[in-house]
């Protein structure tokens, strides 16, 4: 082991410490929260200490698990790890009055303790090996925190989130066996120049293995075609796992994606522009899905994928601006990190409802914001930092990756012929791209805003329940409160001052990207940046109003109205394609394939047994068994009968020879067709075997 | 160096005197038993920790050219402490299990005698020894299977019987043709035969006796005894059956192909690509067949299917890194798949249930057992950290390195989706057995946790199995080793 161990003491420390917590638990359940909860601060506390201390620490513990496992806590490595640990801490200070009245919280503890520990791994990891090791546990430890309440839906989503993560697993695996076979090496750090110097001559391998290595880390980041576990995963978990899920979770996806664009396809232009129209539709699916759903927390993790599309945008700019992608990184970065604190103030806010209520449908959920100052001051700041309004946080990042797509048609109109094929040059085609953004972007004005005014804005179309919710005051306690005003204050801080908060993240982080400074500074808040998000707002007004007021509300008779699903029921990729593929069509046909191949050699026995080789007798007995056995036994028993008449009046025989010389008998017989069917067939085996040699003796 | 006879005649010994004087008391033959299982371990450890080349003995000549000969090296002090240790840890558990069966002292005497001729098995230094030792491995192992007498049983121990005999001769086809050839069978690293001058009818033999041992290693297409005979046998029987008599298959493969017959004869020959493209379709086979078994034990018996061939395919490469996966395999495999037959045995003994779909909530119930099957179930999917995990790394690594045209790359993919279906096939028993829903009557619950007896061996074969997956370093330098001399 070379290097710093308190790496190791990162990643593996609350792997102990949640079995540590398992233990307690089972004495002191109080004991148990408080005891997570200081493990969590302590990881936070030192996580921050390393970033603040800065410079970079290293460490490699060679033999484990085979290939060894390597760390190294760097400037982007060091931004992440610490999100990690900071959402952590305050998920699981939400947990303790969130879970209170829950079963199984030991359990719940340990995998969210274990979860912790293995997003560490993967954020912290120097090679693919050590991030694949550390992503596998985190999906398998984190599934047990997303299925925590065993509903049946929930059990239903955690099936799919669990069988999304393993194919997602075993595929990116395939990818890493052939990145092995063909560069050597899994070092990030060495991986760039190994790849630039294996991809000529082996296009054709380096595309599958990208293929390979994108579904499984894009599986994780909710990239379309693999998103179908999120809208699905995150309703269903306890509030402070679906924070965990959305913000963070699903970031150590994207690092997997961002190896991908940053070191195997670095400054590949057709990699990013696939990559791009991903991120294009996963953005626009995931906001449309949002707009159309009925679920607070579904829309919040609709919400999420729709996100996560703009940073795969990020990321695939990033490929295609080559080297002038300072922008593309610094706005991809930036998102990540934005998108993790928005997820995980927007959830607990969501979380804070369901502790509530345990309902999430709007309907049921409708007016319970009202008169509460500090849950809507919370979700407001969450609503206007993802809906990326100016002065808040989201605004940044958003605007960062619009430049990028404004700077790579700049570049296409200047004439710079940036790249070699026709779909990339086309100045038109990321125009509409350019307006698919900012579209997105409205649609996220437009869903938050349709969230925010039914939780605070309208009443409950029950009077009676109304006033239930506006009596009730102590929604939550000190420490939540306190947990959720300090995560919501830390959004307009971020967005009122990017210079000295944002730039100089993006600053520390860019490296690992290889990105450089920009030229110039952005001007975050000159006219034509704000004119976009403008755009952005103006547009999500006007969706508000014409698909969400006049489309999804519905009139009733008694002058309310009520939000109703316009999504056509049927149409889910997950009910429509994959499960019955996975499921039902795929096993079948493979299965029933099988079922010959493993009936082959015994139906040849059989096939044998009923023409060649037929037994000796087929199994047919009389009820009494055969006539010697039926004589004999009658025979004694007419004496024990006599006997029983004379001698032993008293004591009485109780025997049956007819039955016992029958089952005798049967016994005999099948014992003896038994070996004789046995010797007959070594025989014949053994007479195979001597003809062979015959031949052979006779041929050779 | 007549002490080499000891670990063998042993336990043969006193497993003939169990059952020609059983003992009055339960206890007094438990004690026997068990201190003949850690003498056993002890002898083995004992034989692996001296050099090698002292480790020899001729016992005498049958005819010419056939001699009895034992002869220690790496491969067989591997296996022999395996199977010792490996039957120390299930007797333990058959302690607890076999005591509501009858005819416990014909068990223990036959499991006992079976020891001792695995052990020869593995000390077996040519051929002709090998042979003669592997068939009467399974004359002496289908008392085991049979033990339960019922039509079932006995059905099953013939078709056992069957399946095994009738591999062994294909593979005696292959000890006349090289006897008669003159050749000297001891068992050495790279092979004796000269691979220059081979005929096709060397490679058929070749073929002949890989298929031949195949069938006792569940190779398709000679598979069909593993899902028959598991279901009836004792638990712990199926847990030795599959989880080391299978591997006397793969040992006998591997002797036949790396020190007999040596690799280069078959490489780049239709024998390798008939072998790799057998052992891919049992891989594949092995697992859809067990994701759509109900029976708990016949799921692991097809699933034992599926992993030897594993094994079997990472030595059909004839690639170093390949082979080191394989005999990591090897270990692996049989530490958690004994893991798993012992905690099915536990629920069956304790329960009585045998079908997958009645496991629900039993997590519960017995919260020791099912984690270790758990844990064992993320081992044999591969999830890292665990054991499996380093074994199939290097065998997808070494499958991509040798070079072979469509099965370099086959071979993983094929590994993976069977891996996946191992994930539908096992953790779906532990997603039931912890997660019963939230309407599951926790009033109603009660624990049917077994004693020590059955908690120690499968806790301790789980340990195992997942540590050896972090700390696979001292195996993987000895298995290097080996694979550096027949390669």
């Amino acid at each position: 082991m070379t290097g710093n161990p308190i790496l190791l003491l990162l990643v593996l420390g609350p792997m102990a410490a949640g079995i540590v917590s398992y233990l307690i638990g089972r004495r002191n359940k109080a004991l148990r929260d408080i005891f997570a909860i200081a493990v969590t601060v302590a990881e936070a506390a030192i996580m921050l200490l390393l970033v603040l201390m800065g410079g970079e620490v290293s460490l490699s513990v060679p033999g484990v698990c085979g290939m060894g496992l390597s760390f190294q806590m760097d400037g982007f490595r060091g931004i992440f790890a610490t999100v990690t640990a900071y959402m952590w801490m305050m998920t699981t200070i939400f947990s303790r009055e969130y879970l209170a009245h829950s079963r199984n919280r030991n359990r719940y503890y340990l995998f969210l303790l274990l979860t912790l520990g293995a997003t560490m791994g993967v954020f912290l990891s120097d090679d693919l090996f050590t991030t694949f090791v550390f992503f596998e546990l985190m999906s398998m430890a984190s599934y047990v925190t997303v299925i925590h309440d065993e509903k049946p839906e929930t059990l239903y989503a955690g099936g799919v989130y669990l069988a999304v993560a393993v194919i997602g697993g075993l595929v990116a695996l395939m990818g890493i066996f052939m990145l092995y076979s063909v560069t050597g090496t899994l070092q990030l750090s060495e991986l760039l120049a190994a790849c630039q110097a294996a991809f000529p001559g082996n296009e054709a391998w380096f595309y599958v293995l990208g293929g390979c290595i994108l579904f499984g880390f894009g599986a994780k980041a909710g990239m379309y075609p693999l998103h179908v576990w999120l809208p699905m995963a995150h309703p269903v978990a306890p509030a402070p796992a679906s924070a965990l899920l959305s913000g963070i979770i699903t970031k150590s996806g994207i690092f997997g994606v961002l190896v991908l664009c940053t070191r195997i396809f670095a400054e590949n232009a057709y990699w990013g522009f696939v990559i791009l129209l991903l991120g294009v539709v996963t953005m626009l699916l995931g906001g449309l899905l949002a707009i159309f759903s009925l679920d607070l927390k579904r829309t919040l993790a609709c919400s999420s994928m729709s996100q996560l599309g703009f940073i795969f945008v990020g990321m695939g700019m990033m490929d295609l601006l080559g080297e002038e992608n300072a922008l593309a990184v610094r706005g991809t970065l930036l998102h990540m990190f934005n998108h993790s604190n928005l997820k995980l103030v927007l959830f607990m806010a969501a979380g804070v409802v369901v502790m509530n209520l345990h309902k999430l449908d709007l309907n049921d959920i409708r007016g319970f914001g009202r008169k509460k100052p500090l849950l809507c001051y919370v979700f407001l700041m969450g609503s206007l930092g993802i809906g990326g309004i100016p002065l808040f946080n989201g605004y940044i990042s958003k605007t960062l990756i619009h430049e990028s797509i404004v700077e790579y048609i700049e570049l296409l109109e200047e004439g710079h012929s940036v790249v070699s094929f026709a779909a990339a040059n086309n100045a038109t085609l990321f125009h509409v791209i350019e307006w698919l953004f900012i579209i997105t972007g409205a649609m996220t004005v437009a869903y938050m805003t349709k969230l925010f005014v039914v939780l605070f804005v309208e009443k409950n179309r029950d009077r009676a329940v109304q006033a239930s919710f506006e009596a009730n005051t102590h929604y939550c306690n000190k420490a939540t409160a306190a947990v959720l005003a300090v995560s919501a204050t830390v959004l307009p801080i971020l967005g009122v001052l990017p210079y000295l908060t944002l730039n100089k993240i993006a600053d520390l982080g860019q490296g690992f990207l290889n990105g450089v400074s920009p030229e110039h500074a952005v001007n975050y808040f000159s006219l034509t940046n704000l004119k976009g998000g403008l755009y952005s707002i103006v547009i999500g007004a006007v969706i508000y109003l014409l698909v969400i007021r006049l489309g999804m509300r519905v009139k009733q008779p008694d002058r309310t109205y009520v939000y109703v699903n316009r999504w056509p029921k049927h149409l889910d990729l997950l009910e429509l394609v994959y499960r019955p593929l996975v499921l039902g069509l795929l096993p079948t046909v493979a299965g029933f394939l099988c079922r010959c191949l493993d009936y082959v050699l015994d139906g040849l026995v059989l096939l044998g047994r009923k023409t060649t080789h037929k037994q000796l007798r087929e199994g047919r007995l009389l009820p009494k068994g055969f006539e010697l056995a039926y004589v004999v036994g009658s025979l004694l028993d007419g004496g024990v009968a006599l006997l029983n008449a004379t001698f032993c009046k008293r004591n009485p025989i109780q025997a049956d020879f007819v039955r016992f010389f029958a089952d005798q008998s049967r016994i005999y017989e099948e014992t003896k067709r038994e070996v004789m069917s046995g010797v007959s067939f070594s025989l014949m085996m053994f007479g195979v075997g001597i003809m062979l040699v015959v031949i052979y003796l006779l041929v050779v | 160096m007549i002490a080499l006879l000891i670990p063998v005649l042993m336990p043969i010994a006193v497993g003939v005197l169990l059952m020609v004087f059983p003992p009055r008391q339960r206890k007094i033959m438990l004690a026997v038993v068990f201190a003949a299982l850690a003498i056993s371990l002890a002898l083995a450890v004992g034989v692996a920790l001296q050099p090698e080349d002292a480790l020899c003995l001729t016992l005498g000549t049958v005819a010419e050219g056939l001699t009895f000969y034992l002869q220690v090296d790496a491969v067989g002090k591997l296996f022999s402490v395996l199977v010792a240790f490996v039957w120390l840890l299930v007797g333990l558990d058959a302690f607890e299990y076999m005591s509501h069966e009858h005819d416990e002292p014909r068990f223990f005497g036959f499991y006992l005698i079976v020891e001792g001729v695995l052990a020869a098995l593995c000390y077996a230094g040519n051929l002709f020894t090998f042979y003669v030792f592997f068939e009467v491995m399974t004359l002496t192992s289908v008392p085991l299977v049979m033990h339960e007498l019922t039509h079932e049983a006995v059905m099953a121990g013939l078709k056992y019987l069957f399946y095994s005999v009738g591999g062994a001769f294909l593979s005696l086809f292959g000890l006349f043709l090289f006897t008669a050839q003159g050749a000297e069978l001891t068992f050495t690293a790279g092979g004796v035969l000269d691979s220059a001058s081979a005929s096709g009818v060397a490679r058929l033999a070749v073929f002949l006796m890989i298929l031949g041992f195949g069938t006792k290693a569940g190779m398709f297409p000679m598979h069909g005894w593993l899902p028959t005979a598991h279901p009836v046998a004792p638990a712990p029987a199926s847990a030795v059956l599959s989880g080391v008599i299978t591997k006397a298959g793969v040992l006998g493969i591997l002797r036949t192909v790396y020190y007999v017959a040596g690799p280069e004869l078959i490489r780049g020959t239709w024998v390798q690509y008939a072998w790799i493209g057998l052992t891919l379709i049992t891989v594949f086979m092995g697992s859809m067949l067990a994701y759509r078994e109900n029976v708990l034990k016949k799921r692991l018996a097809y699933s034992t299917v599926s992993q030897v061939s594993y094994v079997l395919f990472g030595l059909s490469l004839l690639q170093p890194v390949a082979f080191v996966g394989a005999l990591l395999h090897v270990v692996f495999h049989s530490l958690v798949k004994n893991g798993l037959f012992l905690s099915a045995g536990a629920i069956i003994c304790k329960t009585g249930k045998t079908k997958v779909d009645e496991l629900k909530g039993i997590g519960k119930e017995m919260p020791v057992v099912l984690w270790c099957f758990t844990l064992a179930g993320v081992t044999l999917v591969g999830i890292p950290p665990t054991s499996a995990f380093v074994s199939k790394w290097y065998l997808a690594t070494g499958s991509l390195a040798s070079g072979i045209p469509v099965a370099s790359w086959l071979g993983p993919v094929v590994l993976l989706v069977s891996a996946l279906l191992t994930a539908g096939y096992l953790l779906t028993v532990s997603i039931d057995a912890f997660l019963p829903g939230s309407d599951y009557n926790y009033a109603a619950l009660e624990k049917h946790e077994p004693t020590w007896q059955m908690l120690v061996p499968i806790v301790t074969l789980t340990a195992l199995a997942v540590l050896l997956g972090v700390w696979p370093g001292g195996l993987t330098a000895l298995l290097t080793n080996i694979a550096g001399s027949v390669l």
